[in-house]
């Protein structure tokens, strides 16, 4: 089942409160996305609401709904982020492959689900129910994550592809998060790529990080490494997605590191600089 | 869904609550937030990795909704948080910094006393349910009282020859 025919969107940053006026002054921007939490859907920031209205495609970016807990996602929760879409207009909604809370104890962060039919099953149903009230379509992204679960029963392509067939959501695709995983795990990033079903992508995150202890941390808190950004264009030689967005989430740079950041993105991807 | 596809092959699939899963999952969390035995199989150097970098995080959300508190300890906030917090699983980064503010309270320089009593004749918090709004409280302020009438707070300060 492929993805439709997106409109590409190009290059895109994640709004946050902190740089609404430099993401507001990018005459290029067409595409955008805002944590979903952090939206009053009745009376959205004006910075916001003028994106929205100058023809942006801003897509609400949940990340506490809990896809991938064992409980059932919070209908209030699922209808908060279709509230969100339709206040931003947005063509889709995101979430994450990731639960976030377990027992009534709030992890705080996007936890990693088990590679396992259990929680394949379990996410399933969470994905379904979110689908059954959203207006738009929804994409799901892998998250990083430092360490895995013991015994996957899947690979993660595998897992990853099955829950698309099964749901039929998109994928957003982080680039950074492949990149973050593979280093961490000692693998070979181009290795998932390969595996992955491309034509379903609905937009692709950029971020950077930080290595710590010999680990890799993605903090979207530092510079695209160019590690990443190789990658980037190894996916576009692959299969170009629609929409490629950067995240930026502390250690806001100045306005001239950030869109010297979009404008590289735009040139590993062959998309128009949108600065 | 309304959206351009055809749902699964199965619409009607629901495979209903798993206790399995749920408990393995809580006990994950358990782990990285509560000071829980780690679950076998688990790498503990990555899981505390993850942990300690999730720490970092709530370190620095509740430095954004209290900058005082986080401000009196200089470069020393992010250890004394985690340090805190290790076994406390967040309850939003408000009501983190509140806890933390009253759990140190006898150490707060006058800024962060200040933060805290602000917060305290706005909102009515027993440490245990989540904040409600006030309609009128009186608490001492560094330098005087803070009051929240209806809405309006003010801090009076005692006269100037004190």
């Amino acid at each position: 089942m492929a993805a439709p025919d997106l409109p590409e969107r190009g290059v895109g940053i994640g709004w946050r409160p902190e740089i609404a006026g430099f993401v507001a002054a990018l005459p290029g921007l067409r595409f955008a996305e805002v944590i979903a939490e952090s939206v009053h859907p009745a009376r959205p920031a004006p910075e916001l609401a003028e994106l929205r209205d100058r023809g942006a495609a801003v897509v609400p970016h949940g990340v506490k709904l809990s896809l991938g807990g064992a409980e059932p996602v919070a209908a209030e929760r699922v209808a908060h982020l279709a509230a969100c879409a339709e206040a931003l207009r947005a063509p889709l909604v995101s979430e994450h492959v990731a639960f976030v809370r377990a027992g009534g104890i709030e992890a705080g962060h996007l936890l990693p689900v088990p590679r396992t039919r259990a929680a394949l099953d379990a996410l399933t149903a969470n994905i379904r129910r979110t689908q059954a009230e959203l207006p738009v379509p929804l994409a799901v992204e892998p998250i990083a994550s430092l360490f895995d679960w013991p015994d996957a029963e899947y690979a993660e392509a595998d897992f990853l592809t099955e829950l698309l067939d099964r749901t039929g959501a998109l994928l957003l695709l982080d680039v950074a998060n492949v990149y973050a995983n593979a280093r961490n795990r000692g693998e070979d990033p181009l290795g998932l790529l390969d595996r992955l079903p491309l034509d379903r992508v609905a937009y692709c995150h950029v971020a950077g990080g930080t290595e710590q202890g010999g680990r890799y941390h993605d903090t979207h808190a530092a510079a695209v490494p160019a590690e990443v950004l190789d990658l980037v264009a190894e996916l576009c030689a692959r299969r170009r997605p629609p929409a490629l967005l950067l995240e930026r989430d502390g250690r806001y740079p100045p306005a001239a590191e950030l869109r010297a950041e979009l404008d590289a993105l735009a040139a590993a991807s062959g998309f128009p600089a949108v600065t | 869904m309304s959206g351009p596809f055809a749902p699964g092959s199965d619409p009607g699939f629901d495979p209903g609550f798993d206790p399995g899963l749920a408990a393995a999952q809580e006990a994950l969390v358990r782990a990285m937030t509560a000071g829980g035995p780690l679950p076998d199989g688990f790498d503990a150097g990555a899981v505390g990795a993850a942990a300690h970098g999730i720490l970092l995080k709530r370190a620095g959300e509740v430095a954004r909704a209290w900058p005082a508190l986080a401000a009196s300890y200089g470069t020393s906030w992010r250890a004394a948080f985690t340090g805190w917090a290790a076994r406390r699983p967040t309850r939003g980064s408000f009501r983190d910094g509140w806890d933390f503010a009253r759990a140190h309270r006898a150490d707060l320089g006058r800024d962060a006393a200040r933060e805290l009593a602000l917060a305290e004749v706005r909102w009515s918090y027993d440490g245990v349910s989540p904040p409600r709004p006030r309609r009128f409280a009186v608490r001492r302020a560094p330098g005087g009282v803070a009051v929240r009438v209806r809405g309006y707070i003010r801090v009076f300060g005692r006269s100037a020859s004190t």
